[in-house]
């Protein structure tokens, strides 16, 4: 008998080997994805008890096929009663035992992501799709994730499954591969994001979101290994969850980078993203996610805020703007500027952003850039102003301290 | 994100729904209610009992003071919500639109509060 904690992972690694398998054989990622599912909770259920079988993955190929062999064969059952009509044929026989396809394993799990990537599915359906047929997560694990019902997170994965039904199993054309990457980056970016977050309450599902986009991002790395921008998002996200224990105080709260406690910081996470940034970025061209895992790294590399290297945060961002422009890196920048030439050139910066008024973490710079040339009075205000723009509780109770501090 | 869309009532658009004319009203809220199902934004909904079934309660002194009716007397009460979760609040802004009452009476549109947040 082995602990359950133990098999987890194992399902969560197969699951997108065992999918992959189906779908080259079968042919209906709907219906593959639906019989994988099942076979993967009743691994989890029967493993713990019985064991792990000798080949998991065959057991889970098996069980799966199976499972969908079956539904074909009561579909085609229900369709003959419900048309009366002549027989259908189902080629299921030789789907007993299948083998396992080892040399195309990876080309198959890369062309599942792509797939739960497609440009043509919103980005909430990216993820949660991308969450159950790559990570193994159960329907229920992800609408808990997201805080909706599991009926509507249900609903939102097979309407995702319908709308990229007949695209067919194959990689994209070589002429769209490094866009299909960038869009497929993004996904695993924003499930990061999800997780990282500072959270109020017992959210624990949360931080398994960041953990999950860390494990995926590897699977993505060992899939395109000579992709930088994966080497990059990969440095990003370790470099920022480095300071997962940093980042929270008691009861959920925010603690603010410059007060972050750099002690509580994961060595191990940040000596890795170092390594993996320094690599992609002497390698190739410059990427977005290079650029923020650099600047991401200049900060958890200080041994305090104080000794920040702020002129090389500005550099970067400086870079950013330039490869990757946008309000959000301009108001990061501005933060810099604040911090390199005084608060009054932050300002200055602030005023020339487009596109973000009325954006609470504008008003959040504000203050802070206020705060910072002595005017507390105009900094009470901004941080009024951001503590009603935000929709974040931690966020606002952190906004509202800061204005009560100036009172 | 999720949003909440308040859905608000006079006495007129009660009777409306209500009413064998109200059908192909309630008709409307059936379809968009499944579209809104099927395409996985509706996260939950409830309508609310007529105002008159309300107490409001106070504590004064430590001790509850409840007296019948609502709040305060309006042409127009919150009379149910649907909650859902949408890229923007412009997709929630084109749902609330699309509800049948917002003919008769406005709907307000209003971001739900996450539990978490980035940081500052």
């Amino acid at each position: 008998v082995i602990d359950g904690a133990r098999v987890e992972p194992l399902l969560r690694e197969l699951a997108p080997q065992v999918l992959g398998a189906l779908v080259r054989r079968y042919g209906s990622f709907d219906a593959c994805e639906d019989a994988v599912q099942e076979a993967l909770l009743a691994a989890a259920d029967q493993w713990p008890a019985e064991g792990v079988p000798e080949h998991p993955r065959a057991w889970l190929t098996t069980v799966a096929s199976r499972r969908l062999v079956d539904e074909v064969r009561s579909d085609v059952a229900r369709r003959r009663r419900e048309e009366g009509a002549a027989a259908v044929a189902v080629a299921d026989e030789r789907s007993q035992a299948p083998a396992v396809e080892r040399p195309r394993e990876h080309d198959d799990t890369l062309t599942l992501l792509l797939l739960c990537c497609h440009p043509a599915l919103s980005p909430s359906s990216q993820i949660a799709l991308t969450l159950r047929a790559i990570g193994g997560l159960t329907t229920a694990e992800i609408a808990s994730a997201f805080l909706v019902p599991e009926a509507t997170m249900a609903q939102r994965i097979s309407r995702a499954k319908a709308t990229i039904r007949g695209r067919g199993f194959a990689p994209p054309p070589p002429e769209e591969l490094a866009e299909r990457m960038r869009v497929a980056e993004h996904v695993l970016y924003l499930v990061f994001n999800e997780g990282y977050t500072a959270s109020s309450g017992p959210d624990l599902q949360r931080t398994e979101l960041a953990d999950e986009a860390i494990r995926l991002t590897r699977l993505l790395r060992r899939l395109a290994p000579r992709d930088d921008e994966v080497a990059g998002l990969l440095a990003l996200m370790l470099l920022t969850d480095a300071r997962r224990a940093a980042r929270t105080g008691e009861g959920g709260a925010l603690v603010p980078l410059a007060e972050q406690d750099r002690s509580l910081c994961d060595r191990a996470a940040i000596a890795e993203g170092v390594a993996l940034v320094d690599g992609a970025l002497a390698s190739g061209p410059l990427g977005s996610y290079q650029l923020q895992a650099a600047i991401a790294a200049v900060h958890v590399e200080a041994p305090s805020a104080e000794a920040t290297d702020w002129p090389q945060v500005l550099a970067l961002y400086g870079l950013l703007e330039r490869i990757a422009p946008g309000p959000t890196v301009a108001l990061n920048r501005a933060v810099a500027v604040g911090m390199v030439d005084g608060p009054r050139a932050g300002l200055a910066a602030l005023e020339a952003i487009e596109g973000m008024e009325g954006h609470h973490r504008v008003e959040a710079v504000r203050a802070h850039l206020l705060e910072m040339a002595g005017d507390r009075a105009a900094a009470h205000d901004a941080y009024r102003r951001a503590a009603r723009l935000t929709t974040s509780l931690p966020e606002q109770r952190y906004l509202e301290a800061r204005a009560a501090r100036l009172g | 994100m999720r949003y909440m869309l308040m859905i608000y009532d006079n006495p007129d658009t009660r009777e409306l729904f209500t009413s064998p004319e109200g059908r192909e009203l309630g008709a409307e809220v059936d379809a968009l209610m499944e579209r809104l199902t099927e395409s996985g934004e509706l996260v939950g909904g409830e309508a609310l009992a007529d105002p008159s079934n309300t107490r409001t309660v106070r504590v004064q002194q430590g001790a509850p003071v409840v007296t019948d009716g609502p709040l305060a007397e309006a042409k127009e009460h919150f009379g149910g919500y649907l909650i859902v979760e949408c890229e923007t609040i412009d997709r929630a802004v084109e749902i609330a639109a699309a509800w049948p009452s917002a003919r008769f009476a406005p709907m307000e549109v209003r971001p739900i509060m996450d539990p978490a947040g980035m940081e500052m």
